[in-house]
């Protein structure tokens, strides 16, 4: 396989909403795959194992070996192309940032407001509020940005209409769940229903009235404008009736209209002027007493309207065609307003403005708990299957089944249903779902976005953040495995990943990394950094065969140049935590008093240098295989003009010896003979030192 | 908790650098210009303008981009440091050892690669990560850049003769910062935990190694006072702003001011006024230190002198490391510019007197 490794391609693969992925372009010539195949040919791949990136060739369906001498073979299969299957665009890296430290503030509000019971009462509605907002300004960002890529492809507008969903699910979740619970405001859903639907659908705009308007100087005008009945009844429907006051009133001065049209719509004008407003301040009995009032009077009107609509229909069928539909028009909008369920139906394109038209004039002061049944009435009258995935989930949502509500934002997008399930579960309504899931659903949600980060270069710490705050056994040993698995590109990404393991008490997993930055720090040669890392997790082992590794090569160069790796050592260990056991590592121990040593006795401290060599003679930190070399090092001390070492010492130097001549021994009768030469002249010098010490002391 | 400026610029943001100004000392471009070097998905440098704050009709409304897009150009390897050598000459230090010198021209916005050398290798011949970098204080037209790996080795390398880096092997461990305290004399912060002086004419040998008894963390970064030579602040792995008198070499006077809660990537002391050290940090935020309140000009004038405190600034939508910042040299008003791993670009253009007391 090695061979094949000729040359690498990188190729992009965009993400697909289904999970089929294509190459482009293919491997294969495009209108030539079955003749490939028919010459032993296919693709073989392998998935990385942390990474989004699979390793792509073409290769032999069966072995040469076994196919016959005239079916073609090729050669110029060489080449392994790296395929990377993007999951995530670079135009959301923005909004996942951002997102991401939304949720961590929000895991950090909640933990900070109640460590036992994190609970939406603890930290308040207005603090989710807050929160859900700031996750809305994320998402209307995000949209702004989409919004103003010049010349968008397929992938841009997906995207664009996703996260008009996304707003449209969080904002109505948000109204439902925290906007009508804010103490100290009105509970009636329907203003904040009709500023929902009025800012995530497309709503009649200013912008629309001052086109129509503008275009048409003169009332006249105005009554010609094909578009202007149509806009009016959208503004009723939308609840826009001052709007629609002001242009009944610019409407009725024209000639066009009939005396009655112009009369009911100066006074449908005025009426618009008088709808009812609910305010905080107000009581519930108030309004409906001011509401009941301002309907009659509508009701009035639209009978009114359609008495003389009949009349008209009776006397003269065909002739002042326009003028009837205008009056047609003005009793419609009236039917609208005064709450004609059946009217409203009429006029409501989506199922949208029919429930927003509905509550806005049937049931001005409806609470959460009564848009089950509003919405079950509603939708019966749309075909389900033209639903999109946007509509499915909110009427899950008004229907307040949150199970099936969760399932369809996981199918507009992963992100939704992980950060609303978040959200849900700190107002503590995902408990009502909980039992209908398998898994518990916030933990699920989260860990799939989160692993699905992983593999991306610049999200694999937001990836981890996921994982580690979905607060569960399960997330932290996914984490956990995932960890030891990122490529520790550089010192301060191993900081990183390690800083981690820190923050979310991964202990496995940090002692994992550490003996894996140990042992690419020993490949690379880097014998101190290496020692440092096995230190961190009591690698006694590893550290004592780098010791050895350093004294051989101290042995076989016969330069003592290994100081400021040790020196790097000790001041490392003694200052990093949890490895104090390393200053105590005999072999390390021993290289550093043997450099004393010799440093010692190069500046001509002789007796100084043998009071260390032997304090490594007598603690037994030095390995067996050195005691011959330390013995010899001594003899120079002992042959010195100064009398270097007492009696005392002489014993313990010839004790030592002794100890190491039986072991030799006993090497030697299975490896052969060994020489002495060394020995003894040590020994001599070991008497004569003795002989002096006597006369000495 | 003061707030900074965000930009999201969707890629991680890990070396920065003003440029210095185009008209010399006397500062009066309207434009201002700094380079980014981002690593991870995105390795390349951006050069970037934002208006002048000094002049009032080019102060950009809240609803603008901090900074706009002038050029960018692909690196080799992670940006690990970047440092103006002029407006027109850049060097970088990167995650494959190389260090770099670019060429470019804020006019026409162009910026191409110059020339780059390996300097940074293990004795098993794999690329060894540069950390950093730092420009020796000359004046000199033909300056020497030096940089440190992970390697343990530094580097220099003069600009006429970039291909002929001298190396040195001075630590076992990772050599994570450096600094020029003198034209002569540089220090280097490791893992573990030690401050190396050297001489640049010995390079070496080692003069002076320190290591904070008190304490036990690696040291992540490391400034020199701009007029103390043997005052120094360096960056803990566990949050702390070390402030070194080193006058005394065999004893040197530390004083520890806990101000992060996790690995200091840069520190530096205020050009404007040094009795304040700014770091930045993985726990995402930017502290401004009063570490001295003495010998300032405000005292001599009977106004009390500033407390010694704190003051933290970070960002609601960035809650990743903070990896560099740049304080502009030449601006009346006080303006800092950073980087971070969550692909933001955040500045701070007063700096507003709330300290909170330590």
């Amino acid at each position: 396989m090695q061979n094949r490794h000729t040359a690498t391609d990188r190729f992009v693969v965009s993400r697909d909403k289904e999970a089929a992925t294509h190459l482009s372009p293919g491997l294969f010539p495009a209108g030539r795959q079955s003749e490939w195949s028919a010459q032993n040919r296919t693709l073989i791949f392998s998935i990385h194992p942390l990474s989004n990136k699979t390793a792509l060739a073409v290769g032999g369906k069966k072995t040469r070996e076994s196919l016959s001498n005239d079916t073609l073979t090729f050669d110029q299969d060489q080449r392994v192309h790296i395929c990377g299957i993007s999951t995530e665009s670079d135009s959301r890296l923005a909004f996942i940032n951002d997102t991401h430290a939304v949720f961590v503030a929000l895991q950090q509000l909640m933990e900070e407001a109640g460590a036992d019971d994190s609970t939406a009462s603890a930290v308040g509605i207005k603090g989710l509020v807050k929160m859900s907002v700031l996750y809305r300004e994320a998402m209307q960002r995000q949209s702004r940005v989409l919004a103003d890529i010049a010349d968008p492809n397929e992938f841009i507008k997906e995207e664009a209409e996703t996260f008009r969903a996304i707003h449209a699910v969080w904002h109505l979740l948000e109204i439902i769940y925290l906007t009508t619970n804010t103490p100290g405001l009105s509970t009636s859903i329907v203003p904040h229903f009709m500023e929902w639907l009025n800012a995530n659908f497309l709503a009649p705009l200013a912008e629309d009235a001052h086109r129509i308007a503008g275009g048409s100087p003169t009332a006249d005008d105005l009554a010609r404008n094909e578009l202007l009945w149509p806009y009016l009844k959208k503004l009723a429907l939308r609840g826009h009736v001052s709007v629609l006051g002001n242009m009944l009133e610019r409407l009725a001065p024209s000639q066009l209209l009939s005396a009655s049209a112009a009369r009911w719509a100066r006074s449908l004008s005025q009426l618009c002027r008088k709808m009812p407003l609910s305010s905080s301040d107000e009581t519930a009995g108030s309004f409906n007493s001011r509401w009941r009032q301002w309907n009659e009077e509508l009701r009035g009107h639209a009978t009114a309207i359609g008495c003389l609509l009949g009349d008209a229909g009776e006397k003269d069928g065909g002739a002042g065609g326009d003028k009837d539909k205008a009056l047609e028009a003005l009793f419609a909008i009236s039917e609208v307003m005064r709450g004609d369920l059946d009217a409203i139906a009429a006029e409501g394109e989506m199922w949208q403005d029919i429930m927003g038209a509905t509550l806005l004039y049937s049931e001005p002061t409806a609470r959460a708990d009564r848009l089950p049944a509003l919405v079950g009435a509603i939708i019966e009258q749309f075909e389900e299957s033209a639903f999109t995935e946007l509509d499915r989930a909110l009427v899950a949502l008004l229907n307040h089944d949150l199970a099936e509500f969760l399932v369809h934002c996981d199918h507009i997008d992963h992100w939704l249903s992980a950060h609303i399930s978040d959200l849900m579960d700190h107002i503590s309504v995902l408990d009502i779902c909980r039992r209908v899931f398998v898994v518990d659903p916030r933990e699920h949600y989260l860990m799939a976005l989160g692993e699905s980060y992983l593999g991306h270069e610049d999200l694999w710490r937001v990836g981890l953040d996921y994982l580690g705050l979905c607060r569960t056994v399960a997330g932290a040993l996914v984490m956990e495995e995932y960890v030891t698995r990122i490529p520790l590109d550089s010192d301060r990404k191993a900081e990183q990943v390690l800083r981690v393991c820190e923050v979310y008490t991964l202990e496995c997993a940090r002692d994992r990394i550490h003996r894996q930055l140990g042992r690419q720090k020993w490949q690379r040669g880097r014998l101190g950094a290496a020692i440092a890392h096995f230190a961190q997790v009591c690698d006694h082992d590893s550290i004592g065969l780098i010791c050895d590794q350093i004294w051989n090569a101290y042995i076989s160069s016969g330069e003592l140049t290994y100081g400021p790796t040790i020196d790097g050592v000790m001041a490392s260990s003694s200052l990093s935590e949890g490895s104090g056991s390393l200053l105590h590592h005999e072999g390390l121990q021993f290289l550093s008093k043997y450099r004393d040593f010799h440093e010692l006795y190069a500046a001509g401290a002789f007796v100084e240098a043998g009071k260390v060599l032997l304090s490594i003679l007598l603690c037994e930190i030095a390995p067996a295989y050195a005691l011959g070399d330390l013995l010899v090092d001594s003899i120079p001390l002992l042959e010195g003009d100064t009398l270097v070492f007492s009696s005392e010492d002489t014993f313990e130097l010839m004790r030592v010896a002794e100890s190491l001549a039986q072991s030799q021994m006993r090497q030697s009768q299975q490896d052969g003979a060994i020489d002495c030469s060394e020995m003894n002249i040590f020994n001599v010098a070991c008497t004569r030192n003795l002989a002096r010490s006597f006369v000495m002391f | 908790m003061s707030k900074l400026q965000v930009q999201p610029v969707a890629r991680k943001v890990t070396a920065i650098s003003w440029l210095p100004p185009r008209a010399g000392t006397a500062y009066t471009d309207t434009e201002l210009y700094f380079v980014t070097g981002s690593g991870a998905k995105h390795k390349e440098l951006v050069l970037w303008t934002t208006p002048n704050p000094d002049f009032a009709q080019s102060e950009p409304d809240s609803t603008n981009d901090l900074a706009a897009v002038v050029s960018k150009v692909p690196h080799n390897g992670d940006v690990q440091g970047i440092i103006a050598l002029s407006p027109s000459l850049l060097a970088t230090a990167s995650s494959t050892g190389i260090i770099s010198v670019y060429n470019m021209d804020t006019e026409s916005g162009s910026m191409e690669l110059g020339e780059s050398v390996t300097a940074h290798k293990f004795s098993n011949g794999e690329v060894a990560g540069a950390t950093s970098l730092a420009v020796q204080p000359t004046g000199a037209l033909d300056v020497e850049v030096a940089s440190c790996g992970e390697d343990g080795r530094i580097a220099f390398t003069a600009l006429s003769r970039l291909k002929e880096p001298q190396g040195y092997e001075v630590d076992s461990t990772v050599i994570t910062d450096l600094c020029w305290t003198t034209p002569t004399q540089l220090a280097i912060t490791t893992r573990g935990g030690q401050i190396k002086i050297f001489d640049r004419r010995m390079p070496s040998e080692i003069l002076a190694a320190f290591a904070n008894s008190q304490s036990s963390q690696a040291l992540e970064s490391i400034a020199v006072h701009p007029s103390q030579p043997f005052r120094l602040a360096t960056g803990t792995a566990g949050g702390s702003v070390l402030v070194w008198d080193i006058r005394d070499m065999r004893q040197p006077v530390i004083e520890e001011l806990a101000v992060h809660e996790a690995n200091v990537w840069q520190v530096r002391f205020d050009p404007a006024d040094s009795t304040r050290v700014i770091s930045c940090s993985e726990d995402a935020s930017i502290a401004v230190t009063q570490w001295a309140t003495e010998g300032r000009g405000a005292v001599a004038l009977g106004v009390a002198p500033p407390e010694r405190g704190v003051r933290r600034l970070s960002s609601m939508f960035n809650a990743l490391s903070i990896n560099c910042f740049d304080i502009c040299p030449s601006t009346r008003t006080h303006l800092l510019v950073a980087g971070s791993d969550s692909g933001n670009l955040l500045m701070e253009k007063t700096v507003n007197p709330d300290f909170k007391l330590f």
